[in-house]
């Protein structure tokens, strides 16, 4: 028994759809409305990696039983775990060079894509709810971690000043796909893998949120290598999955900032 | 086809590879980058690594320089004993595990050391001096934080904070290993050598919530490491007084 459970699919939710699309995977979805901070409710964390959920906000599949979280580490799951075509590059290289790209890019792209898309699109329907409601749910979220991200959208946090630091960061792990991209047509060999589909899912609302980062003047093999993944029969199943119609435009709070500055 | 590694210590991030390479056999030509020189900001380093991190590990062309993701490269690219386990379930949760390490946990705690350790051990030069160290820094991120310290801009909040989180993940760790005997898991594996990096000082540095009465399980599952010849042959390897401390492990030590 296979099933996920996830929100719109954009960003961390968007990985684990593709791949098991692209695997012709047999599976439930468990569709809940973050928004509304319905995860919250699913009664699901009660293994303590569902709880922690590193990306504080994130999928859950539950396999035969288990509960795997971690959107990345999801992606090596189903590759490994599941039948189909392999998502996984051959040579140990190109697995180190994946591995390397999902954690690279969990920690530039994870963190601060997500509070640019928040706050554009998830902040103003935060604050049309009603407010006791909303404010009752987000004080009862543990742990304080996950619970800091929503309420930082609620209090306002994200000033002028730190969105324009955000998208100016952006620049760092953006220059370095487009960089890779110039070596290869993927990013961990020769053959389109998991690599690909966590980048995919973070870069692709790049252009919406970063217009000056991200374009086809600045970036124009990024732009190319995105157009070709969306491209793919799989990734087109995984985005009309979405209820709203416009999963682009769906985010959760992301992986905390480094506390380090 | 050598393998060589530039590391500093046995400890934290070099550690990493070093024990994970000791444990499949691999022999490797080691390179001692000093961290508190500034070795890993000259420009003989960044030739290998742009970035200026340690450890960084070449085979061949390939140049590594991301440390977990380098273990599992050693466990993929050579014979010997496999450091990951069989089972999907178990190898995930192996994964999730050390990026809760790498991500959570290491750098409340090297925040802490930091600011007691790294700081205080480079700080008494010439601020000229240290301002051309930090100019020297290739990614934007190391220069923030050997600025915060070398400066010691550490306040106090962000200070208790980090040792909040070292205590919740003590606690977190021992209820994970009274379940488990391993990270993983039934099988010894990467994360074991991950955490040990991260841990095997713990019981010195947070001896009041780090000990047998408290974290029995941690304290067995250390000693059960540093027991391994693997562990024995690199932390001898170290040069200062940080790597000593695993000496701690002993289970003589304190009969």
């Amino acid at each position: 028994m296979l099933e996920l459970y996830h929100s719109e699919p954009n960003t961390f939710f968007l990985k684990p759809l593709i791949a098991l699309h692209e695997k012709q995977a047999t599976f439930q979805s468990r569709w809940f409305d973050a928004d509304q901070l319905e995860q919250f409710g699913l009664g699901l964390d009660g293994e303590v990696e569902a709880h922690l959920q590193l990306e504080r906000e994130g999928p859950l599949l539950r396999h035969d039983g288990t509960l795997i979280s971690s959107s990345f580490f999801m992606l090596e799951y189903i590759a490994e775990a599941l039948p189909g075509e392999s998502l996984l590059p051959r040579a140990a290289y190109d697995l180190y060079r994946a591995r390397a790209s999902g954690q690279f890019l969990g920690a530039n792209l994870g963190s601060m894509v997500p509070v640019l898309g928040c706050v554009k699109y998830l902040q103003p329907r935060l604050a049309a709810m009603d407010r006791a409601t909303r404010d009752a749910k987000i004080a009862a979220i543990e742990p304080q971690e996950r619970r800091f991200g929503w309420q930082a959208l609620v209090d306002g946090t994200y000033t002028p000043e730190i969105l324009a630091t955000a998208r100016d960061r952006l620049k760092f792990p953006v220059s370095r796909v487009e960089a890779q991209l110039a070596q290869g047509p993927w990013l961990a060999g020769p053959n389109y893998s998991i690599a690909d589909i966590d980048a995919f899912a973070m870069l692709r609302v790049l252009p919406d949120l970063a217009p000056d980062v991200v374009n086809p003047t600045a970036t124009p093999r990024l732009c190319d290598y995105l157009a070709r993944i969306e491209a793919r029969p799989a990734v087109r199943a995984a985005l009309t999955t979405s209820r709203s119609g416009k999963p682009q435009q769906h985010f959760v709070p992301g992986v905390e900032p480094s506390r380090w500055g | 086809m050598t393998v060589r590694l530039y590391h500093w210590e046995p400890n934290a991030n070099s550690g990493k590879p070093m024990l994970a390479l000791a444990e499949k056999g691999v022999d490797f030509e080691s390179h001692y980058i000093d961290l508190l020189k500034f070795d890993q900001h000259q420009p003989d380093y960044l030739k290998i690594n742009p970035d200026g991190t340690i450890p960084a590990m070449v085979h061949g062309d390939r140049v590594l320089t991301e440390s977990t993701p380098m273990m599992e490269y050693a466990d993929d690219a050579f014979d010997g004993p496999p450091l990951k386990p069989a089972d999907p379930k178990e190898r995930w949760r192996m994964r999730w595990w050390m990026r809760f390490f790498d991500s959570y946990f290491a750098p409340s705690a090297s925040m802490i050391g930091w600011s007691i350790f790294v700081g205080p051990a480079v700080r008494q030069r010439p601020k000229e001096e240290l301002e051309a160290a930090i100019a020297r820094i290739p990614l934007e991120s190391r220069r923030i934080a050997w600025r915060k310290a070398m400066f010691n801009q550490f306040s106090e909040a962000e200070l208790a904070e980090s040792k909040r989180r070292v205590i919740f993940c003590l606690g977190i760790v021992e209820q994970h290993l009274a379940r488990h005997p391993w990270i993983a898991g039934r099988t010894y594996s990467l994360g074991d050598m991950n955490a040990f990096n991260l841990g095997y000082a713990m019981p010195l540095a947070q001896p009041d919530y780090c000990n047998d009465a408290k974290t029995p399980h941690i304290m067995e599952w250390l000693r059960k490491i540093y027991e391994r010849p693997a562990a024995k042959k690199i932390w001898a390897l170290g040069r200062t007084a940080m790597a000593q401390r695993v000496k701690f492990l002993e289970r003589t030590a304190h009969a």
